[in-house]
This record gives C-alpha cells, structure tokens and sequence, in this order.
C-alpha cells in the first residue's frame, strides 16, 4: 500500500517536471538577452496548466485509464483471469447482442430509466411548487425531503425490500392494522413486481434531487412578474404554464439531464432487492455487466456492454447537445 | 369577525391553505415512513420481527440492538473506514479541485474549454461502468483491497462537481481584491490562500461536505475492490447482518441508522447553499 502511494508521487513530480521543463529551456537564453519580461510572458502561459496538472492526474489515472482499458477489453479476447488475450475486433459485440437475454436487459434499462427520470422529474415539481409556498413547517418540510437524497442506496434498499415483504413486511401489518386489507398481501409475486418496486423506491430517492434544483430555480423568479400577470387577470394554470414553466426550465433541464445519467448507472438498488433476477427478468445494463465480469469471469463481454451503455448515454448527450445548439439558432 | 366579513374572497384561500398543508403533511409522512419502519424494527426482537401477528411499534424497545451490533460485527472498524475513505477523498478532491477550479475561473488558456468539456464528459461515467478498468488501475498500483484505493476513486469521480461548484463560487466573487493584492506584491498562491479561500469559504464547505457524503455513501466500488471485510466501509459493511442463510433485521437497521445519520446531518446543513450553488454553477457555464 506504501509503496504504491509512492508510485503516485514520483508519477506525479514527474509529470510536474515535464511541465516545468518547457518553461525552464527559455528561461535560460531569455534571461540575457532580454530581461525578465519575456520569461514572466513564458511562465504565465505555462502556469495555468500547473495549475489544473494535480486534477488531470488524478482524472487521467483513474477515469480516463479506465475508460481506455475498457475500450480495448471490449475488443480483445480475454481470459477468465481477466488476461488480454490479442485483438478480436467485435466478436465480444456480436456475442452479447446475440445473447437472448440481452434484449431483455435492454428494455429493462430503457424502462427503469425513462420510469424513474419521467415520474420522479414530474413529482419533483410538483413538490416544489408546494414547498415554494410561504407556510409555517417549510422548513421542517425542506429538511424531511432531504432525507431520501442524503440516505446512501444501499440502505435505501433494504429498507423498501423489508417494508413490502410479505410474510413480515411492515406495509402488511400497517395496512392490515387500519383495516384496509385482511389477509398479507404478497407485493412481489412476480418479477415484473420486484421490477415496479425498484423503480418506485428510485422514484422516492431522486425526487428530493429534482425538487431542489427546481426550488432554487423557483426561489430566483422575480414576484413582479406575477403581480403583473394578476394585475392582467391571470389565473393559476397560466401563470403556472406562461411563466414558472419557462423559467424553470434550465433547472428542470439540469436535474433532467443529470438524472438520466444517475438512473441509467444506478446499480445498489437493484443490486441489493434482486440482484438482478430471476434469470434476468430485473437486471439493467449495469448489474448484468457487474454479473458478467465479477461473478461469470466474461470480462470482454462485461466491456463490451459498458461500451454499449456508454455510447446509448453519448447519443443521448447528441440529441440534448443537438436540439439546444438548433434553439439557439432560432 | 368584521375583518372575516369585510374579505369574503378568503374562504377560497383558506381551503387552498388547508390543502396545501394536507399534500404537504402527507408527502411528508410517506418519505418518512421508511424510516419510522426502520428504526421501530431496529428496536424489536427477531421474535417479534417475525411474528405472525406483527406489530407496528415495538413491544418493548430494545435499545440494546443499538449496543450489540458493536460486538456481532466490527462495527467500529467499519465506521473508522468510512471516516477515513470520506474523509481523505474530500481532502484529495479538494486539494486538486481548488488549484483547478481557480485556473479556469482566473485565467485565459489555450484548452480551457477542452478541459471543462472533460470534466462534464467525465460525469457520463459511472464507477460501475468503468469497474472493470478501476479495478485493473488499482492491481497494477498495488491498491486493491485498501482504503487508499477508495480514497482516489472517490475523489477522482467527485473531481467534475468539486470543479463545477468552486468555479461557480470562484466565478462569484469579484476579483478586485486579489488584484489588489498583486499589486501589493502577493503572487497568485498568496491571493488564492490568503484572500479568495476566506472569501469563498461558504462555497468550499458546501463542496466539502457534498464530497464527503458522496465518498460516504458510496457502495459498488467498495463492494468491488474490497476483500477484507474490516476493510470494508459501513455502505457494505452493515450487510454483514443480511446474510446469505437468515437476515437479522434489527442489527442491519440499527446499524444502518448509524451509516446514515451522520450524513443525513450534514446534508441539512449544506442543502440550501448547494443547490444555489448547482444552479449558479450552471448558469456561468
């Protein structure tokens, strides 16, 4: 463990050292010939780069390395020992494409993402509309909604799985204590049950995400805009609609755009009520690639999918870049 | 009784009140439900976990759940990784965030924008995605199964909001006083630690704090790259009661109670200041 810190030091100095390096060489024929203005010129245009150099090291060594090491995996043949084994162009692609099972995850994915971002993006607004009200307990409401946003997933998870049990669940015992049902419910007698309760509990965990992005957004319109639009006779839904919405929007956009990306690699919950199973039925790209590498030693298929993910995430990222860049040019 | 007469429009607005306090109170007590059910459970026996009848309080508490999990599991070791995976990424992050952050709010250079582009791009990668690769970094630098390991990780990932939320802060504050204070013959590190870090101070805990919840609560790479449990922090640790043969409920959701409260805590204190701080951060961008 020691010695490999010191690895990341010396690798460090290092690249500092290069850096400086180009710097130094016109130090030394500047220096004479024309004072120290043209060095101070050199050193400025080197020093922001100093600057950032910590924070790209530590990103080039443990995201952007892994991003490439990733990329060539999902284009070799490689052992069960996670060995590389020469180039084998995209056979690992065709491989999990022609998985039957795939397809099944696909969809998975497509449905836990688009269910979790639409549902908890339009309950999220819609409680901040509420909290955006001047009423006594705001504040005490604020701090209860930041619970599911603080809590880690994990947890989270095996919270929902032992609510909704049916043998000892306390939603049975609650409900059945109010009267409402008679007999224990079992709320998860399918896959596709298990499935809609992941979803819900990532429904319940990113709400408090989309609802204070919107606040703060909510918090920053000016309030002559709605006496004016009351002055003009405005009711509730056109002011909703005509103002709030469309100045809201970049937040809803931020909060829309981040969570696509948090939901698609969202991996404790599923992890943790499911695993993914029965044979698939509740797996999304990232449990199923976990599963693939860690537990079935297919590393060049795991890669290969992570390549899949990423480049259905990098279209998505196209479309969002694409459509703003043609707003703007209207 | 004249004022009530004198504005009769009020009923309406006062059944609108009455409504939003309902929606309010209930959403409310649905977040909390969870966590009431979690801590009455941490509070049972196992017998009457799973008795048949249930029960919706616990018959007794049995704060003793709350004592035993120290001794049924290394608990403590637990925690102590947490505290020191949180808190050495934070610092990591923070040490490379700050410089970085600096540069792209102060200076002019050729790759600016590269670089931000970068560190946006590097948010579409989660750990989970890259574990594979993670995982081979951290065998050829001799950091699999250690707390260091997690350390970079965490404060690598956490580099793009650490960079994004400094240089909204950054960006925030004018910089009239540290051009002042070159004048005075400070170089740029002076200015940087003696003036815009005390300025910028409310920002740079918010980033602090927000670092130190994420590496707190990060799971997958722990569960990944950790084979030794005392290595383990609580996100993993705890499910040390979910066991593969009987899931002892009171210990995990005692236990849980403590992975979750510290941060919970801390969350309400920054809530305000980083959501202001997101949204800035993304309107100078």
């Amino acid at each position: 463990m020691c010695g490999s810190h010191v690895v990341i030091l010396a690798g460090w100095r290092e690249k500092c050292g290069a850096g400086l390096k180009i710097g130094s060489a016109p130090f030394v024929s500047y220096n004479y010939d024309n004072g120290g203005a043209a060095v101070k010129k050199k050193i400025q245009k080197i020093e922001p780069y100093i600057w950032i150099m910590p924070s790209i090291i530590l990103m080039f060594v443990f995201i952007l390395v892994p991003i490439a090491f990733v990329f060539r995996m999902s284009m070799s043949k490689v052992t069960k020992a996670g060995l590389i084994k020469g180039f084998s162009g995209f056979d690992n692609f065709s491989k999990v494409l022609s998985t039957p099972a795939f397809s099944m995850v696909l969809k998975n994915t497509l449905v836990w993402t688009v269910a979790v971002v639409g549902l908890s993006t339009l309950l999220g607004f819609i409680l901040a509309l509420l909290l955006n009200n001047e009423f006594k307990g705001r504040k005490v409401a604020r701090a209860i909604v930041v619970f599911p946003w603080a809590t880690t997933l994990v947890v989270q998870a095996s919270m929902w799985s032992f609510v909704i049990n049916t043998d000892y669940g306390t939603l049975n015992t609650l409900l059945k204590r109010l009267g409402i049902i008679s007999r224990a419910v079992n709320w998860t007698s399918t896959p596709e049950a298990w499935f809609a309760w992941e979803i819900a509990c990532g429904i319940f965990v990113t709400i408090p995400f989309v609802t204070f992005t919107v606040l703060a957004g909510l918090q920053s319109i000016d309030s002559s805009y709605y006496e004016a639009a009351t002055v003009d006779g405005a009711d509730y839904w056109q002011k909703l609609f005509q103002i709030t919405i469309p100045l809201v929007k970049s937040s809803l956009t931020v909060s829309t755009v981040l969570n696509i990306i948090y939901v698609f690699n969202s991996f404790p919950i599923i992890w943790n009520m499911t695993k993914g199973d029965p044979a698939n039925r509740t797996d999304t790209l990232v449990t199923y690639l976990y599963k693939l590498a860690f537990y079935n030693g297919k590393q060049g298929l795991a890669a290969a999918v992570s390549v899949i993910g990423f480049l259905i995430l990098l279209a998505c990222a196209l479309v969002y870049m694409v459509s703003t860049l043609k707003k703007g040019d209207e | 009784m004249e004022k009530t007469a004198a504005r009769p429009v009020n009923v309406k607005k006062l059944v609108l009140r009455f409504f939003l306090y309902l929606t309010v109170l209930i959403i409310c007590l649905l977040i909390l439900y969870p966590y009431f059910a979690m801590l009455c459970t941490a509070l049972k026996s196992r017998a009457e976990i799973f008795s048949a009848e249930g029960t919706v309080f616990p018959i007794q508490a049995l704060w003793s759940n709350f004592d035993d999990i120290w001794y049924r599991a290394p608990m403590s070791k637990y925690m102590i990784n947490s505290i020191m995976i949180a808190g050495g990424s934070t610092i990591i992050a923070l040490l490379c965030g700050i410089p970085a952050a600096y540069a792209l709010a102060r200076m002019k250079f050729k790759g600016q924008t590269a670089f931000l582009g970068f560190v946006i791009v590097s948010q579409m990668f989660a750990p989970v995605v890259l574990l594979i690769g993670i995982y081979k970094v951290m065998m050829t630098l001799n950091l699999t199964d250690s707390l260091l390991g997690l350390i970079f990780v965490n404060a690598a990932f956490n580099q793009a909001f650490t960079i994004w939320l400094l240089r909204g802060t950054f960006l925030g504050i004018s910089a009239e006083m540290e051009q002042a204070a070159y004048i005075d013959g400070c170089d740029r590190f002076e200015s940087l630690v003696k003036i815009l870090i005390p300025v910028a101070a409310p920002g740079i805990v918010t980033t602090l704090i927000f670092v130190f919840i994420n590496a707190w609560n990060e799971y997958t790479v722990a569960l990944t790259v950790i084979s030794t449990d005392t290595n383990n922090p609580l996100t993993v640790g705890v499910n040390i009661f979910n066991g593969y043969n009987m899931i002892e409920w009171q210990y995990l959701f005692a236990a849980s109670i403590f992975a979750i409260m510290p941060v919970v805590i801390l969350f309400m204190m920054i809530e305000k200041n980083l959501v202001s701080g997101l949204a800035s951060g993304g309107v100078k961008g």
